[in-house]
């Protein structure tokens, strides 16, 4: 049984602990002191690249060769990266262990999973010509210091896009680092620039001399929460700052010479400082541990947001302050009940009665000791301890009558996962904080990384997570891993280990079929995927288009089909792209609507091969709309004509565009002619114009020219008239006998242009209405006499009553007089 | 009849507030002061979930529309928000990235929110036009917005052209999405019925894309494990109810009659909002400037009138017939007139004046309502007192009402022709003829044509081929149709409307405007087949041959609480089937089950123990838009349903139509002039 206090160390007021993870972790040959050693964020993979800055003691050429090489943290050699692609300059992780890559031209090789697959990009803004200096990592992105001091910025990696920040001022740098985007105030990433005796602060848009005078600073660094700043002056000092520059909140005057080889952030609240075998802690306002630890070989730091790695060749270790919990349960003669409640159960193990004692004492708070002894649990890396913890915590519970269990039962899940992943095999020595910032999800898929698919399918079992990634991942190196000959043999096996898995995207493997150059395999595995869309993309790679298109159809999805087609009609012939589509209505519907917006051609191609005559016809048309003389316009409609030269049953179709043609050279000489504008109007606009002009010959000839009906005529000239003001003619019409369309639109059209006097002569023409309605119109032109002879022709004497009623003056006495011969006359 | 409360159960200021804060967030991404391209057609929809004001606080500089070559370059940030579906919108934002990138002086940063999703096929232009790797590419995932809280809507400006004229499913698909996304959060809809050919393609759809879900689902990293265990039926949502605009077209040419539907008739309404002269609203704009949150001056000649439920007093009288609108005028008015009256008595106490005070605000804006839309109403007046208005209206209900005269209806027509009204109205009677009658006799319609052709120019061959494209003008023929044996099972090809007015009482004579007692009321007589589709399913006694053999259909409606209307979520089409099947389109009826078995029972057992008096709700669903007219007349019905069974609707759509929009659609604007 180990002392839980074993490798504590007080600093200041804090107290600060060291947890040995592994040891033996490398070769004994391997002098980590010319490496780059650089770890991914949550405990996850260690890489390690020859330093090529230094001179390295020959040994053959084994070692000369360069390489890249993935361990985890205990030591386990997961991936060897040959590399022969020029002089790397950083390596970095992202949060979710992506390993990358810098080289000083700017190429960057994000390498996605632990296996090689890497994807390139550049970065571009000048990085070939000036080179890449160094780079620093964040969670999600990185930035490159160039040789000019410009710095670019990555802030996605699933679609990079490099960015050049505001332009930093010239002079060395002694000493850099960055905000992330989350920690700033912009939300966007801020670089520090150790320059002379001050520091810049640069982001996308301003770069800002932040006025130090204390400079040169050999190291800076920022907090992981970003709200300090850590610097390490020329003359020895370290100074912890605000990262704001606001706050200076401690000074500490190292009496080392030789400035530290790095410097870093323990958590949020310390700094460490490395040597070559040693390491000294600066703790809260200024409490420093000199010579914190010493070891028997280079040390590497590798930073995390709640601690940081310590990596020799010998040992890995933990070191981060001692959380809370901890610190209360174990600190010697801490009077926390969770303390007691863990001392209670040691007394019950040996069966003392002070067990009960104890119990009593903290009865109050029971609950927080419960509590505390849980959490504590969660920070203890030894398992003994864990179940001390958790027993205590089981004991204490099983007093309280009412307590909820979800945090107690969780924890020990937890832990059982923690447990299984540290274990040196694994070796990913994850902080219970780690883990729940990290998610069950992404532990898992760490785990598929590094290959180790059943721990991973456990995991998720226990944790109820979906196993389908895990499967997928498995069949993709089953596919990659696998010789060609037996193509079937594989292909049935993945088929059989997946299928009845929920959510299984066959797709993905198929996809990794094609891209290990199997296209065989990857259609054959591609047949198994349940969603039609998923399909695509990889059959169109494999140069099905047609199987392609079908299955964008089956899903529904128009881009689908329109992308397929793009990519179609760019390979294929255009008669084989049409034969490809005329079976397919949804297909040829979006062609034929895309290519109305901007391939005209296309179209007439596509009407032509389908021999659909009467659209080919009407796209000339409409280019007739669009065309820009009359000539021109003329020659389409020609064209559109004679689109239809050998076929029968279009008569109307070709007599209305033949109609067309002519109308337009009418118009044209009317305008020659009359010297008004003609052209764009309609045969109906074009007579009526002419009507008002007072052309009625050549309104005539339109008329006969173009069939148009009489009663159209009629209407036109009414109306005509009627907006010239031309009453005199209008007079004249009202003598006619008979009329196409009737004599009462006369009368409104007549009346609404306001002349009642004229109105009134069409009134008597109206025989066919009912007499009331011609009352009605004399009222309307005013003529209440008119109107009472109308009444008393029809011998209507309501109407007239009713009329007596509405007039007043000399015509009411007409209208009476008018009743009163009614009467008389019965 | 105000908006009844049928949103409760689907929370529309959810969605509101959603749309909002992700848009909001994009923009903050983006650092600094930004100009802002978007697509015209999204402005408005973008403008019914967030201002503009809000925009500037967010860093928006200024605001274009995309359109070729007018962008501003005084921004570094230039942000596209364009809709990813469609093409031609694509290629303008990769050429206007290369324009700005060849001659603006300055290094530009490029954004692009895609709306409501990256597409494949804006990968690829962007690509060809060699500036994918030059923006930042986001999207913004904007399906349905509420335009009121039992509206929702996609506004999907174009889902009737793409669907009829160019026959292009992309809204079927994005409706799939939307009504996914719905499903997502409500569960399962426990049953879909609908009707038409789209309808069942829709139906089909949302089964494959809830398939794929399930893959999706636990491919998908972020999502947390529970929802991986699939959907289950919804315990709030009865039944999706996929109206196709094509099996009932007819109803969007006939003129709407409720007060809304005539403000869209005669104004347009976009959006929630109408544009009508200034002049129209009269003095009213001078005296009133504290009306600005109604109504907000345009140009100098025009002006926004907000018409939604900030209004107080449109809800009580959008959905009315507008033959009943100038008596609650008229008494709100007075009503007013006597309050003012008793504000200015010259005795008051102080706290008389208190409470006066207190009153102020909202006499203020109701008076100011008022005003505005008694305006509005004597514009509309002017327009349904035309001679041209009351023979259109005469032609359309001859037509609706069936057993007309062919010749007297084609001779007004002929008549309207030669007077030169709009070709518009003309264009909407012919097509609602020949959406009746299965086509136009084939000399007849030919006779038309070549009015038409002559009255309105030439270029209107391709108005008149793309109406028959759309099928919407068509010869009558023959052999298709219900008059042909063997015309394919699977479907009708042609509705017979005589028997479709005959079994589902689509033409009342008899319509109470004032106190309406069936749907009929929207279009003085004519009720709508679509909402009636929708009442064979929930209010199926509203139908009964044995009720409306009184004559009176609606007089059944309003006692309604019968038995049918408990059980009618499990009914379907029933005892309607041969009514319908005699419709043109599919019939859809597919009852979904949750996967899980277990977990859709145990939803099951709590449902019918807790979920009892919860909000039930149907969703009816137009595939390619809804009139006004038709959603007056479904508030109608769900009032009925919530009174007599507490069930209620939520109306969801691509897109509002009319029979303007449909025939704009068809319509050539450009003319044979040089």
């Amino acid at each position: 049984m180990s002392n839980p206090r074993e490798h504590w160390s007080q600093v200041g007021d804090k107290f600060y602990r060291k947890t040995p993870l592994y040891t033996d972790v490398f070769d004994e040959d391997l002098d980590l002191e010319n490496y780059v050693v650089t770890g991914a964020p949550y405990s996850g993979a260690v890489a390690i690249v020859r330093n090529e800055d230094k001179v390295h003691s020959y040994r053959g050429t084994h070692a000369a060769k360069t390489s890249i090489d993935i361990y985890s943290c205990a030591g386990k050699l997961i991936r060897q990266i040959p590399w022969n692609a020029g002089l790397i300059k950083a390596v970095g992780w992202s949060e979710d262990e992506r390993l990358l890559v810098v080289t000083s031209d700017g190429t960057v090789r994000s390498y996605t999973d632990l296996q090689g697959d890497f994807v390139p990009f550049n970065l571009g803004h000048g990085a070939e010509d000036f080179g890449v200096q160094a780079c620093k990592f964040w969670s999600r992105g990185f930035v490159a210091l160039l040789g000019n001091n410009n710095l670019v910025s990555v802030t996605r990696y699933d679609e990079p896009r490099p960015q050049l920040l505001a332009a930093p001022p010239q002079g060395d740098v002694t000493a850099w680092t960055l905000i992330p985007p989350e920690h700033t105030s912009s939300r966007s990433v801020e670089v520090l620039l150790a320059i002379d005796k001050t520091v810049y602060v640069i982001d996308a848009v301003e770069a800002e001399d932040r006025g130090l005078e204390a400079g040169p600073f050999r190291h800076i660094s920022t907090s992981p929460n970003g709200d300090f700043i850590a610097l390490y002056t020329d003359d020895g000092k370290v100074w912890v700052i605000s990262s704001d520059f606001q706050d200076r909140l401690s000074e500490h005057e190292s009496k080392v010479r030789t400035p530290p080889k790095d410097l870093q952030w323990c958590g949020n609240n310390a700094v460490v400082l490395a040597w070559e075998d040693e390491i000294h802690l600066i703790g809260p306002s200024g409490s420093v541990f000199d010579k914190f630890d010493t070891y028997d070989s280079f040390v590497h730091l590798l930073p995390d947001f709640d601690g940081i790695r310590i990596l020799t060749r010998d040992v890995c270790e933990f070191l981060q302050k001692v959380p809370e919990p901890t610190e209360q349960v174990f600190r010697l003669g801490s009077p926390h009940p969770s303390a007691i409640l863990l001392d209670a159960i040691e007394q019950l193990e040996n069966k003392s009665p002070k067990a009960d004692d104890n119990i009593q004492t903290i009865r109050p708070q029971l609950d927080e000791a419960v509590d505390f002894c849980v959490r504590a649990a969660g920070q203890q890396y030894s398992i003994h301890w864990q179940k001390q913890l958790l027993k205590s915590a089981s004991f204490g519970k099983s007093v309280l009558d009412l307590y909820d269990s979800d945090d107690f039962v969780e924890m020990t899940e937890t832990l059982r996962v923690l447990n299984a992943v540290r274990f040196h095999e694994t070796g990913l020595p994850l902080s219970y904080e780690q883990y729940i910032r990290l998610t069950p999800e992404r532990l898992v898929q760490r785990l598929v990384n590094r290959q180790d698919y059943l721990l991973a399918t456990k995991i998720s079992e226990f944790l109820h997570l979906p196993v389908d990634k895990i499967y997928i991942n498995w069949a993709r190196q089953k596919v990659i891993s696998s010789s060609s000959t037996d193509q079937d043999n594989i292909c049935q096996e993945i088929v059989r280990k997946l299928e009845g898995t929920r959510g299984v995207s066959f797709e993905e493997v198929a996809r990794a079929a094609y891209d290990e150059g199997r296209p065989k395999l990857a259609t054959e595995l591609l047949g198994h995927e349940p969603r039609a869309g998923k399909q695509v993309p990889l059959l169109l790679s494999v140069g099905e288009e047609s199987i392609a298109l079908d299955k964008a159809i089956e899903s529904g999805d128009t881009d689908l089909v329109f992308y397929v087609l793009l990519n179609l009609k760019k390979k294929v012939g255009l008669s084989d792209f049409f034969r490809t589509i005329s079976t397919r209505p949804i297909a040829s519907a979006i062609v034929e609507s895309s290519a109305q917006e901007q391939d005209q051609d296309l179209l007439k191609d596509l009407y032509y091969q389908d021999d659909r005559l009467v659209d080919g016809s009407n796209l000339l048309l409409s280019e007739a709309l669009s065309a820009a003389d009359i000539d021109r316009t003329v020659d389409k409609l020609k064209m559109a004509i004679k689109v239809f030269h050998d076929s029968k049953g279009h008569a109307s179709h070709v007599a209305a565009l033949q109609d067309a043609q002519k109308l337009l050279r009418f118009q044209e000489t009317f305008e020659k002619d009359l010297n008004e504008q003609f052209i764009g109007m309609s045969v109906n606009e074009t007579i009526s114009k002419l009507i008002r002009l007072g052309n009625m010959k050549r309104s005539h000839k339109v008329q006969a020219e173009f069939k148009v009906t009489d009663k159209t005529y009629s209407w036109l000239r009414l109306r005509a008239l009627v907006s010239r003001r031309d009453w005199r003619e209008l007079e004249e019409l009202s003598k006619g006998r008979k009329s196409p369309i009737g004599w009462e639109p006369y009368f409104n059209e007549v009346l609404g242009a306001g002349n009642t006097k004229i109105a009134a002569l069409y009134i008597s023409k109206c025989t066919s209405l009912p007499v009331a309605d011609r009352i009605e119109m004399w009222v309307k032109c005013g003529m209440i006499a008119k109107a009472g002879e109308e009444a008393l022709k029809a011998k209507d004497k309501n109407s007239l009553e009713e009329l007596r009623s509405q007039v007043t003056g000399e015509a009411a006495g007409e209208i009476q007089r008018m009743i009163n011969q009614l009467q008389k006359g019965r | 009849m105000a908006v009844p409360p049928a949103g409760r159960a689907i929370n529309t200021q959810d969605i509101i507030d959603k749309a909002r804060r992700q848009l909001l967030h994009l923009l903050e991404a983006i650092r600094g002061k930004k100009n802002l391209v978007i697509e015209r057609s999204l402005a408005g929809t973008i403008g019914l979930f967030v201002k503009f004001s809000t925009l500037q606080e967010y860093g928006v500089d200024k605001l274009f529309f995309l359109e070729n070559h007018n962008v501003d370059s005084t921004q570094r940030n230039l942000v596209f928000l364009v809709r990813g579906e469609n093409a031609k919108a694509i290629r303008t934002v990769a050429e206007q990235i290369r324009l700005v990138r060849s001659e603006s002086k300055i290094d530009h940063d490029f954004s692009i929110i895609w709306v409501p999703r990256r597409t494949m096929v804006s990968n690829l232009m962007l690509e060809e036009h060699g500036v994918l790797g030059e923006a930042n590419i986001s999207e913004l995932d904007l399906q349905f917005i509420p335009l009121e809280k039992d509206v929702l809507s996609l506004e999907l400006d174009n889902s009737f052209q793409d669907l009829y004229l160019r026959k292009d499913p992309t809204s079927v698909f994005a409706s799939a999405k939307a009504l996914m996304l719905l499903q997502k959060q409500y569960g399962l809809f426990p049953r879909i019925l609908g009707k038409g050919d789209n309808a069942k393609r829709l139906a089909d759809l949302l089964q494959r894309m809830r398939s794929e879900e399930e893959v999706n689902a636990s491919s998908d990293p972020n999502n947390a494990y529970l929802a991986s265990f699939g959907l289950t039926p919804s315990s709030i949502v009865e039944n999706l109810i996929i109206i196709d605009r094509e099996t009932d077209l007819p109803t969007i040419f006939a003129t709407q009659l409720t007060y809304e539907g005539l403000l869209d008739e005669v104004f347009g309404i976009s959006n929630n909002q109408t544009e009508v002269d200034a002049s129209v609203l009269g003095p009213a704009a001078p005296q009133q400037p504290q009306n600005g949150s109604t109504t907000t001056p345009v140009a100098a000649s025009k002006r926004k009138v907000q018409l939604d439920n900030t209004d107080k007093l449109f809800p009580s009288l959008r959905d009315a017939n507008f033959a009943t609108i100038g008596p609650v005028l008229n008494r709100t008015a007075r009503r007013l007139q006597a309050e003012s009256e008793s504000m200015h008595k010259p005795d008051q106490s102080i706290q008389d004046l208190k409470s006066v005070v207190s009153k102020l605000p909202g006499f203020q804006s109701e008076s100011g309502s008022v005003k505005i839309h008694t305006s509005l109403a004597e514009e509309i007046m002017k327009f349904t007192r035309s001679d041209t208005f009351r023979r259109t209206l005469e032609v359309e209900q001859n037509l609706l009402a069936g057993g007309s005269d062919a010749s007297s209806v084609h001779g007004s027509i002929e008549d309207l022709i030669a007077r030169a009204v709009p070709l518009e109205t003309v264009l909407r009677l012919l097509c609602l003829e020949s959406c009746l009658g299965n086509g136009l006799r084939q000399r007849d319609l030919e006779d038309f044509k070549r009015q038409i052709v002559q009255a309105y120019g030439y270029q209107h061959v391709l108005t008149l081929a793309n109406l028959e494209k759309m099928g919407l003008l068509l010869p009558r023929e023959g052999h298709r149709g219900y008059l042909n044996p063997i015309a394919g099972s699977a479907g009708q090809t042609a509705t017979d409307w005589n028997a479709a007015r005959r079994n589902l009482n689509l033409w009342v004579d008899e319509v109470q405007e004032a106190d309406p007692e069936d749907i009929a009321y929207v279009f003085s007589g004519y009720a709508p087949l679509s909402v009636r589709l929708v009442q064979c399913i929930l209010q199926k006694s509203a139908l009964q041959p044995s009720n409306a053999s009184s004559g009176r259909p609606g007089a059944a409606a309003t006692s309604a609480a019968t038995p049918d209307s408990r059980t009618s979520g499990t009914t379907g089409w029933k005892p309607f089937e041969d009514a319908v099947s005699r419709i043109k389109g599919a019939t859809v009826d597919v009852v979904q089950k949750g996967a899980d078995a277990d977990a859709s029972h145990a939803r099951q057992t709590l449902r019918s123990t807790v979920a009892r008096e919860g909000p039930r709700v149907s969703i009816v669903f137009f595939l390619g838009g809804v009139t006004y007219a038709e959603i007056a007349a479904l508030r109608f019905v769900s009032e009925q349903l919530e009174r007599s069974s507490g069930r209620t609707l939520v109306i969801a759509t691509t897109g509002i139509v009319s029979g303007r929009r449909a025939i704009n659609v068809a319509v050539e604007k450009r003319s044979l002039k040089t």
